[in-house]
């Protein structure tokens, strides 16, 4: 049509709008989440040592091998490489005793993975949280060694196994037990110094509550999880804290600090807008403590999250963000 | 949003929702104003919204700059925007209706074309012919949206309309033609808006400047000083507003909503809350219809993105096509994948080289692969960043999970009809889902059951 020389590019692609795009990605915050918790895990085998490790990778092994094969069943692209599987299984470690036998925290991922992810549909389809599902399931299938594999704390030392967490030690003794506990710790320490730094026995990844904190201010900062969720569980666990014997010791064990942080605030499974993920966080919080209080089970975190999963869709109808419309001011 | 917007926290802005995309304003905001004229212009007729207009010249024409060469009935009309000769009537590329009837002329200037002076007692014309001539010009929203300016400024007798707000937001990123005409040619778009503010009767005037921009509203400022329009008969109160620099700033609800504090009903026109929006380019055409009897010929573009070696700020005359464009500003500079019209947000793209500038083209974008995100999407992970980006407090995840089923008929109740398609869903979203595209499909499936129905 003109004189001028010129030719079109080679390839040029067509679509709707936006042809930008903020960068961040599916893939990237998932390898953040697994980053951010790098600090705990350290720590984790600084005070337990190597079977930390090899817990961890055994889990993560038994998740992406089976987020590969059901993506090669499903003929779609792996999606091991977005680190969601990675992150499943590094999370389920976390919540694992330490000196479990080495192939059950693989049997744990793979059934995690096949049972809430991979039947559902994928990424983004799960209805319950990942990792959480393959803790109760291995509860239910190693009770023994779910509840008995502890190690005893020791930087640089540690051989002892412990028999059972506080949590649990009180959960059957009461007030005799935690006197027993108190009078063991030794002159000038103080027994929530110990839980607050992870100088005790508990699952790989919760025992220090400072190295979790550490993580999710890096979350926080980086605008990957919002405060609305871990806020809410920890005013709800508040809420029952004078109902336990050991009011300080209750808010800073079992995993609270874990749960809440990372694996409430999992996008896929909690609520969208500010006000269902208050209302989802203050129930996961009382419905912990009723578990810790009046329940079966010393802990009770892992419980009341799944429990809530389920009531996200319905927060997600009852909590609609707000429209922008004449007279109502936009949330 | 609001723990980590403290920055520019004092000026106003929008209440919820918007995105801040990077700027690449810096590729052409330095850049004055430069002409370019082709020696063929191809004039698509359909340039503004609503009817299609039928071409009154035939192969062979001389045409005149400024003669009407194709006409809406009872519509805005084109003109020849430069003198010339019709070389073909003919059916052409468009760029958004894919083809039309394309007026190609060939340029050859003469002595004797129209200068459109200044004429005398403009400022004093009764409204009705003020807004004849806006129509005669054939002046349409210049900003992107090509709506026909007579019609929108036309008000119904029972409109109570107290302010007139004048967009020169720009919140596009790259696009840098409307603060090169706030530098260039303030005194235009103040008159301007002096006159659109006589035409629908108000005396409060407020120019939305960004704060990206803020030499442009310097000079607004000072400009309004200089003119003292507030002694001019009748006296108009204007003020320069510099908002927060976070797009969708210029999307009429968002912008009436920063500057004025009223927010526009659901479904309805800022005229709901009293306020007429015009766009700065809109209000220097008004001027040049009014004072001069000068229709819409030419406009400016901005030519950008880091596909093109030397980007500009054209003012190139309407049906200048993307060939010429690119010659003229020294051709590519990478590899290109995708040229759009308009800007990164919301404009389109196109694969012919034949198209050309409409009136209202606001940018030329070649954009690298680097610049771009071109990539399959995933699945939504629910993480809520579309929900938080949406200046209307929409649900664009639940419109795509119910678009990915195939009930686009049951997404009324995530407030599809409410969508203007700003992007800022899409542009949020990690897993890379073209949610305003999902939007556009719902709604067209809503348009499909409507005629069925009637």
């Amino acid at each position: 049509m003109s004189e001028a020389e010129v030719t079109s590019p080679p390839t040029l692609h067509l679509s709707s709008g936006p042809h930008i795009a903020s960068g961040r990605t599916t893939g990237q915050i998932m390898w953040m989440v697994n980053l951010s918790l790098l600090p705990a895990l350290l720590w984790a085998w600084a005070v337990f040592g190597w079977p930390v490790l090899a817990v961890t990778a055994s889990s993560i092994l038994g998740c992406i091998t089976a987020e590969y094969l059901a993506c090669r069943i499903a003929k779609t692209e792996s999606t091991v490489p977005d680190g969601s599987a990675f992150c499943s299984g590094l999370l389920l470690a976390f919540t694992l005793p330490p000196a479990i036998p080495i192939w059950m925290p693989f049997i744990g991922g793979v059934l995690a993975i096949v049972f809430t992810k991979a039947v559902f549909g994928g990424l983004g389809y799960n209805i319950f949280n990942v990792a959480l599902v393959g803790r109760a399931m291995m509860m239910a299938t190693f009770p023994v060694e779910m509840t008995t594999r502890w190690l005893t704390p020791a930087l640089g030392n540690v051989d002892a196994v412990s028999s059972a967490t506080v949590l649990a030690q009180i959960k059957l003794g009461g007030q005799e037990a935690l006197n027993k506990i108190l009078a063991a710790v030794p002159d000038g320490g103080h027994l929530w110094l110990d839980f607050f730094l992870g100088m005790r026995a508990g699952s790989v990844g919760e025992v220090s509550v400072l190295m979790i904190m550490l993580g999710a201010a890096f979350l926080f900062w980086k605008g990957i999880i919002k405060l609305y969720i871990p806020l809410s569980i920890l005013v709800g666990v508040a809420l029952m804290a004078p109902f336990s014997p050991a009011p300080t010791i209750y808010m800073l064990s079992g995993g609270i600090w874990l749960g809440a942080f990372f694996m409430a605030t999992d996008y896929v499974t909690s609520p969208i807008t500010p006000k269902g993920q208050i209302i989802f966080g203050l129930g996961i919080g009382l419905l912990t403590g009723i578990i810790r209080n009046w329940g079966g089970y010393p802990e009770g975190i892992c419980y009341a999250i799944m429990l809530m999963n389920i009531l996200t869709p319905a927060l997600n109808d009852w909590f609609r963000p707000k429209r922008l419309t004449a007279g109502g001011a936009p949330s | 949003m609001s723990l980590f917007s403290w920055r520019n926290s004092a000026l106003p802005t929008f209440s919820r929702g918007g995105v801040h995309p990077d700027e690449h304003k810096e590729l052409t905001e330095h850049l004055p104003i430069e002409d370019f004229i082709p020696t063929n212009v191809y004039l698509p007729v359909s340039q503004s919204l609503g009817a299609s207009a039928e071409p009154l010249v035939a192969k062979a024409a001389k045409v005149k700059r400024g003669d009407v060469i194709a006409k809406v009935p009872g519509g805005v009309s084109l003109h020849a925007p430069v003198s010339g000769i019709v070389k073909g009537v003919a059916t052409g590329p468009h760029a958004s209706l894919v083809y039309d009837t394309v007026i190609t002329i060939q340029v050859k200037p003469s002595e004797d074309d129209p200068q459109f002076p200044e004429q005398f007692g403009w400022q004093t014309l009764p409204v009705a012919q003020m807004l004849e001539r806006i129509r005669d010009a054939g002046v349409v929203g210049l900003g992107g949206a090509a709506f026909p300016t007579y019609r929108k400024l036309s008000l119904p007798k029972d409109a109570k309309v107290d302010t007139l707000v004048i967009n020169g937001s720009e919140c596009e990123p790259y696009l840098t033609c409307d603060y090169r005409l706030m530098l260039e040619e303030s005194e235009k778009v103040v008159l301007g808006s002096w006159l659109i503010a006589r035409i629908i009767g108000v005396a409060n005037c407020v120019i939305g400047v960004e704060d990206n921009k803020q030499p442009a509203a310097e000079k607004l400022r000072q400009t309004i000083a200089e003119l003292g329009l507030d002694k001019m008969e009748p006296p108009v109160k204007m003020t320069v507003v510099v908002t927060q620099t976070r797009y969708p700033q210029g999307s009429e609800k968002q912008l009436v909503q920063s500057l004025t504090g009223r927010m526009v009903p659901k479904g309805g026109l800022p005229l709901a809350v009293g306020v007429v929006v015009q766009n700065v380019a809109t209000a220097i055409a008004c001027l040049d219809a009014i004072r001069n009897g000068k229709p819409v010929m030419e406009r400016v573009v901005t030519v950008s993105g880091r596909g093109i070696l030397s980007p500009k700020n054209l003012r190139v005359p309407i049906g200048t096509s993307v060939e010429d464009i690119i010659a003229h500003c020294g051709g590519y500079a990478g590899d290109v994948v995708k040229i759009l019209l308009g800007g990164p947000m919301m404009g389109r793209t196109i694969a012919d080289l034949d198209v050309s500038v409409t009136k209202g083209t606001s940018g030329l974008l070649f954009l690298t692969a680097a610049e771009t995100s071109i990539t399959h999407y995933q699945p939504c992970i629910s993480c809520g960043e579309c929900v938080d980006a949406c200046p209307m407090g929409l649900e664009p995840n639940r419109v795509s999970q119910y678009m990915e089923v195939g009930r686009p008929l049951e997404t009324l109740q995530f407030g599809v009809k409410e969508c203007f398609e700003c992007g800022c869903c899409s542009y949020s979203c990690p897993s890379h889902r073209p949610l305003v595209q999902f939007m556009q499909v719902a709604k067209a499936a809503y348009r499909r059951q409507e005629r069925k129905t009637t």
